[in-house]
């Protein structure tokens, strides 16, 4: 049985303006030990996805569907029984950590605040523990630095932090949203080995949203990627770069530049991402997508699994020979692009 | 081609005070300490480094957005280097900026079409008519609807909103270009749309830029030329193929060995080196080499004694592939271990 099984979700706003459909639909199973990397532009219902998994929504959401946490349904229950989950069982690292610790209060404060509210232990103990996740997070002199004030840190060193506050409690599940993208790559790379290390000593599933698909391919086991609040592709990471399915996922790929390719132009995706409040009917990529035809524009295309993978899922109306044949083309042009620079 | 943009050992130090009326300098932070390059007409530059390292500190003081401490900037033939504010205004029609945060950078009380016109108003370039055509062709040269004149700007999503700083910043054509980590805020898709036009627009109207980015990727994709900096001085630099394909100081390694790779067999096999702490204070900066604390090649006795210059050695260009550090890289890629046995093999051989 999986750690965490999320069935066909979704989650509603009422605004003055009208439903905004932030998540339609998305299901995926997140197993002991196991990464989940999670990509999509901004506004692809990423964050809210797992915000809603968590139960972190404002008054004015509406959700439905199914999150079993290690057998147990979680969604809608009641906020005491989703308190004595979060922070215990499933921690979780916000994106920016300059605004999510506390300004005022010391690092140490902080970090005890997380022990005392899901252990029985005394104020020393928990300091006792506090000092050791600061170690394990390699802050060096942790057992001063305990007492200093989040301004005192450097960004890194804030995310490390953060980091701490997530772990403390030894949690099963971490959702760590965006937790590089504000760092330099030198610090993301300090981060980015922490947090592996960390899930090999405790056994812990990540849930890894990002836009940097250079972390998905190294860190991830499955990937998800969110186009316009749906699943639009889910794969193991090998099969999703080897032959990833939906333009979406294409346009994502071929924008990025990359170190090991040279090409005078990107291959960029034109316009923006939809409105979730007036989503475009049919397929929600039609309006950008170069190979859309007419039943893109009436008919939501289904999740369904490739000729070759039943694990691979995709959102496309695309023949089989259609798509392998694009996508034969384009791997074609990267490796071009390979041989040219090297 | 022409030598558009001259820098020589610039400079640029911050005092530390202390107190409001008697004050007290207690030392400086020297942002910007011994920058130079060439930069020629067409060209672009780019330059990356960890954040704190005066990227950015080095552009104002190239768009004399301050005034530089030492050190001199030659303009189209012209010294720039301590012109008063009213000097500088000729100057200003030919060098323009792009700014990191399309959110903050556009006044949210103001039409786009003043916006981008603003620069016209401000040198007094044609009529209030010409003025608007000129937005309305601005507005299509970066791909936005002409008729978008009147809106606000959070009216636009953030990729349209940095299309409209860079509208502003060709409105009066000129010759230079500093764009200041004008993708970092973007996602991929969008980024990639802004990275081909300002491609384009160089291709179409000739223009020159310093590309400031903390992203190796994308200033691989936009330079010529690029240089790396640590603390508030070049440790390399070099053309996009020297400095990508055989970096000779170790920091230029390690920041290229961070980056992910966006291929999963490739990424997992990726060699890394990662360095230990943060960057230190620009306060009090380490000794000699300024790398040293947390360099994986650092020798005792010379790395932290003896600073390395900033030299030639080969390569292509005016300038060619310099770097300054006693014990380069002998080869790309390497892995941690052999990096760190380097320098030991240099001594012994001695």
């Amino acid at each position: 049985m999986a750690l965490l099984e999320v069935t066909d979700l979704q989650t509603r706003f009422l605004t003055d303006d009208g439903i905004v459909k932030a998540v339609s639909g998305v299901s995926f199973s997140l197993e002991k030990g196991e990464t989940l990397g999670v990509v999509g532009e901004s506004g692809s219902g990423k964050s809210v996805t797992f915000l809603t998994v968590m139960g972190l929504l404002e008054k004015n959401a509406q959700v439905a569907g199914s999150v079993r946490f290690d057998g147990d349904e979680i969604l809608g229950a009641k906020t005491t029984r989703l308190q004595k989950i979060r922070g215990k069982r499933i921690g979780m690292i916000f994106q920016d950590p300059m605004t999510s610790l506390n300004p005022v209060k010391k690092i140490g404060w902080q970090l005890q605040e997380a022990v005392l509210l899901h252990n029985d232990v005394t104020q020393k103990e928990a300091r006792k523990r506090s000092v050791d996740m600061l170690k394990e997070v390699e802050i060096p002199r942790a057992d001063t630095r305990i007492d200093d004030y989040p301004h005192q840190f450097s960004g890194g060193m804030r995310q490390r932090v953060m980091i701490a506050m997530a772990l403390i409690n030894n949690p099963e599940v971490l959702i760590a949203d965006e937790p590089t993208t504000a760092l330099d790559v030198t610090t993301q790379a300090q981060i980015l080995r922490l947090m592996s290390r960390l899930q090999e000593e405790h056994e812990m599933a990540i849930v890894m949203i990002t836009h940097d698909l250079g972390v998905v391919a190294e860190l991830a086991n499955d990937v998800l990627v969110m186009y316009g609040g749906r699943a639009v592709e889910e794969a193991n990471v090998d099969a999703l770069f080897a032959k990833p399915e939906m333009p979406y996922t294409w346009g994502l790929l071929g924008s990025l530049p990359r170190l090991e390719l040279e090409s005078t132009r990107l291959e960029q995706i034109p316009g923006q991402p939809p409105s979730l409040l007036h989503p475009p009917k049919g397929c929600a990529f039609n309006p950008r997508c170069a190979y859309a035809f007419d039943r893109c524009r009436e008919e939501l295309p289904d999740l369904r699994p490739t000729p070759e993978n039943k694990e691979h899922l995709f959102r496309c109306h695309l023949g089989d020979e259609d798509r392998a044949r694009i996508w034969a083309e384009k791997k074609a042009a990267f490796d071009a692009a390979e041989g040219s620079a090297a | 081609m022409s030598e558009l943009l001259v820098v020589e050992n610039l400079q640029k130090y911050f005092p530390v005070t202390r107190g409001v009326i008697f004050q007290k300098e207690l030392g400086q932070v020297k942002a910007v300490d011994g920058v130079s390059f060439t930069l020629e007409a067409g060209e672009t530059l780019g330059v990356v480094g960890e954040s704190g390292c005066g990227k950015s500190t080095m552009a104002r003081c190239v768009a004399r957005l301050l005034e530089p401490t030492g050190g001199k900037l030659v303009f189209d033939g012209q010294d720039i280097t301590h012109l008063s504010r009213k000097e500088m205004q000729p100057v200003r029609r030919d060098m323009m900026m792009v700014f990191q945060d399309p959110y903050a950078s556009l006044n949210a009380r103001k039409r786009v079409g003043s916006i981008i016109a603003e620069p016209l108003e401000v040198h007094g370039i044609g009529s209030d008519s010409d003025r608007k055509r000129r937005v309305q062709e601005l507005l299509e040269i970066v791909g936005l609807n002409p008729e978008h004149y009147n809106r606000f700007p959070h009216e636009f999503s953030g990729g349209q909103r940095q299309r409209i700083g860079i509208a502003r910043a060709l409105s009066i054509n000129p010759k230079l270009i500093i764009c200041d980590e004008p993708v970092s805020a973007l996602d991929v898709s969008v980024q990639a749309q802004i990275l081909n036009l300002l491609k384009d627009l160089q291709q179409d109207f000739g223009l020159t830029y310093v590309f400031i980015a903390h992203d190796l990727n994308v200033v691989r994709h936009v330079s010529d030329r690029v240089m790396v900096m640590y603390l508030g001085k070049p440790v390399e630099t070099g053309t996009k193929r020297e400095l990508y394909d055989e970096p000779k100081h170790p920091y230029t390694g390690a920041l290229l060995s961070a980056v992910p790779i966006a291929e999963p067999t490739q990424g997992r096999a990726r060699k890394q080196i990662v360095l230990e702490g943060d960057v230190p204070s620009p306060l009090n900066p380490p000794a000699a080499c300024r790398f040293h604390p947390r360099c994986p090649r650092f020798v005792d006795g010379k790395c932290n004694v003896d600073e390395p210059q900033l030299l030639t050695a080969g390569g292509e260009g005016a300038e060619g592939h310099r770097y300054a550090c006693h014990f380069p890289l002998e080869r790309w890629p390497m892995d941690e271990d052999e990096i760190r046995r380097g320098p030991a093999l240099a001594r012994s051989a001695e």
